[in-house]
């Protein structure tokens, strides 16, 4: 009888129940969603690293490493595999594509799995195994010829199979690419035979191991074996890994603060919610008390409506948080351009269950202790209808101006007073939606802004031209003075055991610019060093100071003073060819930006043999592109739920309100006021509560960016810009959300029964 | 000349799956300046006829007219527009705004209609000075409903609708209440219909409507209706 009693309930209150269904759907769901999406990009890349071998450290050499060394350094304790590897760049014959040759010489070390074809033969020779991703993208298929060039060199074979590599998670040339584009580059890996065979011996620039000891005990050892300082990264140290798993950390942090506040508010709104639903049902359990039926009977009986909206909205949620973290993760979509992963499976943290299971509970709690309450007194007391708290004086009342406010205003303001846990909530729902909206456009226009800037400003070139590394100075210069460029010269130090690029730039043609911390664009000085505000952070440096950094492979150390900090996409120490110059630092250009066209510098046969690759910035730019689908993606998601919770708050506790106030808005009706009017009473009140929330919403929601910000200042050196989406788009968000609800509530008084107020309250 | 003509005015209800006939075919004819008493027992439909007067509600069939005005094909905004210009309601349960003080509760009228009588004269003509700024949680049930009688004749209506006005108050009370309804209605000149179960209120009434079954039973005029003082409360 009583479950009969609960299903009916349910109809009855069905636009409540629904509404605070959809509320805990959407906050489990965007809570789910946003951990599930973090923590599958970990969990699968975890288990591509495991798959195909990804190395723990890299001891890199230009010089070279023979298998004397690799005995060396197998022999070192906690070192579990190790194999002599080399990749380097070469030119793909058919479409001039730059295709990257990888040879390890143990396939479990920094190898690939196949997706199809014919499994890894180490005695293979003309045969290529190359990324499945690139073949798809140039029409590859098993079998078909393949001939690459570097330098005097001409690799040729067919291809063998279809593959992914670890190494290649996210296959992008170089780091000024965010994204890959499969289309112009790719990678294949051949053998060690194979590559005997080319260059007529073996070898090998870098040793890749995998240990499970830090980098520092591992570098000190290793140096020591090989009698020499190598330089030596650590896999946070290659993009592959540290991009993914920066992705991974951003997801986190992000799912940390954004999809908390929703799942916050969700909670809030159904705790109100949930209480105001037992006040409709006093009289009904104070009749059950009456009747004979016990206490716990009946909160048992109340709490159920809390555990089964729980039950309900949390599966739902689960569920719908699985769609979520597919929708961001998912091989089809922009992530899937992102990285290279043989598994897209969705897994979720087990945390994350026993936080849904706490809500639930929560719920379910709510309800028992708001019946509870009701059911304190005697059966009599029970029984009684609910009255709201007397209206008392307002403290504004004893004002001068109060006197002359319009009735409506009086009325909406004593209202908002008396009813101070709905108005609250109301406040809080356009707070919280604001807040999100905020938050997610600002971090928008931010990433925008940023990336915009160091892509359309401080890469003021054309094209970028990278030199082969026969290329000696006055010959480096010889070519950018044919192309009116400006260098780079890029090598890679040591700042405080990182690894970092040490880039002297010779500034002439305004191709290259630098971002300083405002966002300004900056000249190099020749009184110093530029750092990247993530070193100055990690070193605890400030401009003026003076710090050392090692050259890898050698005794040699510079001391610099840092002159400045500056924003930048890459860690690294920045300097003007000038400063080098006078700092004694030996440079070899390496890169040349120019406002020549691609198509021109391509077409010149003066430095042919000069050149190993060039680079359109429209290409660069494509890749930006798509990176920023990605961010756009998440940040859609979140900005569509937003206004999906703020419109079920709003609509939930409108309609608690009106029901609240019926009986004063039937009495106005029948006294003689037009629907339209007392429609405008209620618009007057919810836009006052949207105004309240709005002004609040906007600092908190840029505190909120700012924290968010810092907690993701380890993957970008990005300062909050405020644009004029920020600006305009949420307001008329926020306040087209509110309208609409207000507009939709204020047209049930057509429907007002206005006998109903004549009757006396039973 | 007749202020208020229902003809052949029925009321149907659906109730569930059966409909419910509230009245059926009333005719009837007040006229201007009377007190007029509408008794009857529970569902009879005398709220249902002083709905309808009110422009509460519609009839299902039949006309009324107020004043040669047909209401019963006027919009939704022309009924608001009548309800603010030619009736008052005093109902049994005060139905006050519970945030509005004593004075804004009465000149809340003023924003509805365009010949308000001024509101501090009601409250005085009812007693209630004094109470200016008091919120309706702080007065008495017979306190309520003067405030309720004068907020209805702030509007300076035509008619004055009362549904059970002394219905929640004790005896001495509600004789007190009608005795300023009567002395208001009729220092202002207003037609005043009180539905009620009270016998004693009938003998006050220049005219007597028995309803039942959503007929007219009967119509009695009385030459001579007691005054309050004269009523055995």
């Amino acid at each position: 009888m009583m479950f009969k009693k609960l299903l009916r309930t349910i109809r009855r209150y069905k636009a409540q129940f629904i509404s605070m269904i959809i509320m805990v759907l959407l906050g489990v769901g965007v809570f789910v969603g946003f951990q599930g999406e973090w923590y599958s990009i970990d969990k699968d890349t975890d288990y591509f690293y495991d798959l195909t071998g990804f190395a723990d450290c890299r001891i890199v050499s230009e010089t070279g490493y023979s298998e004397e060394d690799l005995g060396k350094i197998k022999a070192l304790y906690g070192v579990e595999k190790a194999a002599l590897y080399i990749s380097v760049n070469t030119n793909e014959s058919r479409e001039n594509d730059v295709v990257s040759v990888t040879v390890t010489n143990d396939p479990e070390v920094s190898g690939f799995m196949v997706t199809e074809g014919a499994e890894y033969d180490p005695e293979a020779k003309e045969s290529f195994w190359m990324s499945d991703m690139y073949a798809a993208a140039n029409e590859y298929k098993i079998g078909d010829k393949l001939s690459l060039k570097y330098g005097a060199y001409t690799i040729e074979g067919t291809i063998k199979g279809l593959i992914k590599s670890s190494e290649y998670l996210i296959c992008t040339p170089g780091e000024n690419q965010m994204m890959p584009d499969y289309k112009t580059y790719g990678y294949v890996y051949i053998t060690p035979e194979m590559l005997k065979e080319t260059l007529g011996d073996e070898f090998y620039t870098e040793i890749h191991v995998i240990t499970d000891i830090d980098k520092e005990t591992f570098s000190e050892a290793a140096n020591k074996a090989l009698e020499k300082t190598n330089m030596i990264l650590g896999k946070d140290e290659i993009p592959s890994y540290s991009e993914a798993k920066g992705e991974a950390t951003e997801g986190k942090t992000m799912a940390s603060i954004l999809p908390v506040v929703f799942l916050g508010i969700a909670i809030l709104i159904m705790v109100t919610t949930m209480q105001r639903l037992t006040i409709n049902e006093k009289t009904q359990i104070g009749t059950l008390k009456a009747l004979g039926f016990r206490d716990s009977r009946i909160t048992r009986h109340y709490a159920m409506f809390g555990l089964l909206i729980g039950v309900t909205g949390a599966v739902l949620g689960i569920g719908f948080g699985y769609f979520v973290a597919w929708f961001i993760f998912n091989p089809g979509g922009s992530m899937g351009t992102y990285f290279d992963l043989p598994s897209w499976k969705i897994h979720m943290p087990w945390w994350t269950f026993l936080i849904v299971a706490a809500v639930v509970a929560f719920m379910a709690l709510i309800s028992y202790l708001s019946v509870k309450k009701i059911l304190k007194g005697n059966a009599a007391e029970a029984l009684k209808p609910y009255t709201p708290k007397a209206m008392k004086r307002l403290k504004i009342e004893d004002t001068k101006g109060w006197r002359k406010l319009r009735f409506a205003t009086k009325w909406n303001l004593r209202d908002l007073f008396r009813h101070k846990a709905r108005s609250f909530m109301t406040l809080f729902g356009v707070f919280g939606c604001t807040v999100l909206l905020i938050a997610s456009f600002l971090m928008m226009d931010s990433m925008v802004g940023f990336v915009n800037k160091f892509y359309y400003g401080s890469m003021n070139y054309e094209t970028e031209i990278l030199l082969d590394d026969s290329v000696k100075g006055e010959k480096a210069l010889e070519i950018a003075n044919a192309y009116s460029g400006d260098t780079l010269a890029n090598s890679m130090v040591s700042l405080g055991g990182e690894a970092v690029a040490l880039s002297v730039y010779d500034v002439t043609h305004d191709n290259i610019r630098f971002l300083d911390e405002d966002m300004n664009y900056a000249v190099l000085g020749d009184e110093g060093v530029y750092l990247g505000m993530r070193l100055v952070e990690s070193n605890g440096l400030k401009v003026g100071d003076t710090f050392k950094v090692a050259v890898f492979g050698t005794d040699t150390t510079y001391e610099f003073k840092l002159a400045g900090v500056l924003r930048t996409l890459s860690k690294g120490v920045v300097m003007s060819a000038a400063y080098a110059e006078k700092a004694g630092v030996s440079t070899r250009v390496n890169a040349i930006y120019t406002d020549t066209s691609y198509d021109e510098v391509k077409s010149d046969e003066r430095f042919k043999n000069e050149i190993s690759s060039i680079k359109n910035r429209g290409d660069i730019i494509k890749s930006f592109d798509s990176f920023m689908e990605v961010m756009y993606l998440m940040i859609g998601a979140l900005i569509a739920f937003s206004i999906i919770l703020g419109i079920v708050v709003l609509y939930n506790l409108g309609v608690m309100s009106y029901f609240e106030r019926y009986r004063e808005l039937s009495t106005l009706k029948v006294v003689g006021f037009r629907d339209r009017r007392i429609g405008k009473l209620l618009i007057a009140q919810n836009m006052w509560l949207t105004v309240a929330g709005y002004i609040l919403g906007v600092p908190a929601g840029i505190v909120i960016t700012n924290v968010l910000t810092k907690a993701l200042a380890s993957e970008y050196e990005m300062k909050v810009i405020l644009g004029w989406s920020t600006i305009v788009v949420p307001v008329i968000l926020v306040f087209g959300v509110s309208l609409l609800v207000s507009l939709l509530i204020a047209k049930k008084n057509k429907k007002i029964n206005m006998v109903e107020a004549l009757k006396v309250p039973e | 000349m007749d202020t208020i003509r229902f003809e052949k005015v029925s009321k149907v209800y659906q109730v569930g799956d059966h409909e419910q006939k509230a009245l059926d075919g009333v005719d009837l004819a007040i006229e201007g300046g009377k007190f007029v008493v509408i008794l009857g027992p529970s569902g009879a439909g005398k709220s249902t006829l002083l709905n309808l007067l009110g422009g509460l509600d519609s009839p299902t069939s039949g006309k009324i007219s107020i004043e040669g005005q047909d209401i019963s094909k006027l919009s939704n905004d022309e009924l608001a527009d009548y309800r603010a210009k030619t009736v008052g309601f005093v109902f049994q349960s005060y139905n006050l705004i519970p945030t509005l003080t004593v004075f804004e509760n009465v000149s809340l009228v003023k924003e509805i209609t365009d010949n308000p009588l001024p509101t501090k004269d009601m409250l005085k003509d009812v007693g209630l000075l004094d109470h200016l700024d008091k919120f309706p949680s702080e007065l008495s049930g017979g306190e309520q409903q003067r405030v309720s009688i004068a907020r209805a004749l702030a509007k300076n209506p035509k008619i004055l609708l009362c549904d059970e006005p002394t219905g929640a108050l004790d005896s001495e009370t509600g004789a007190m209440v009608l005795k300023t309804l009567l002395a208001m209605a009729r220092n202002y000149n207003k037609t005043i219909i009180i539905v009620t179960h009270n016998q004693n209120i009938a003998k006050m009434a220049d005219e007597i409507i028995r309803v039942k079954s959503g007929r007219i039973r009967e119509i009695i005029r009385q030459e001579k209706p007691l005054s309050v003082e004269e009523v055995d409360w």
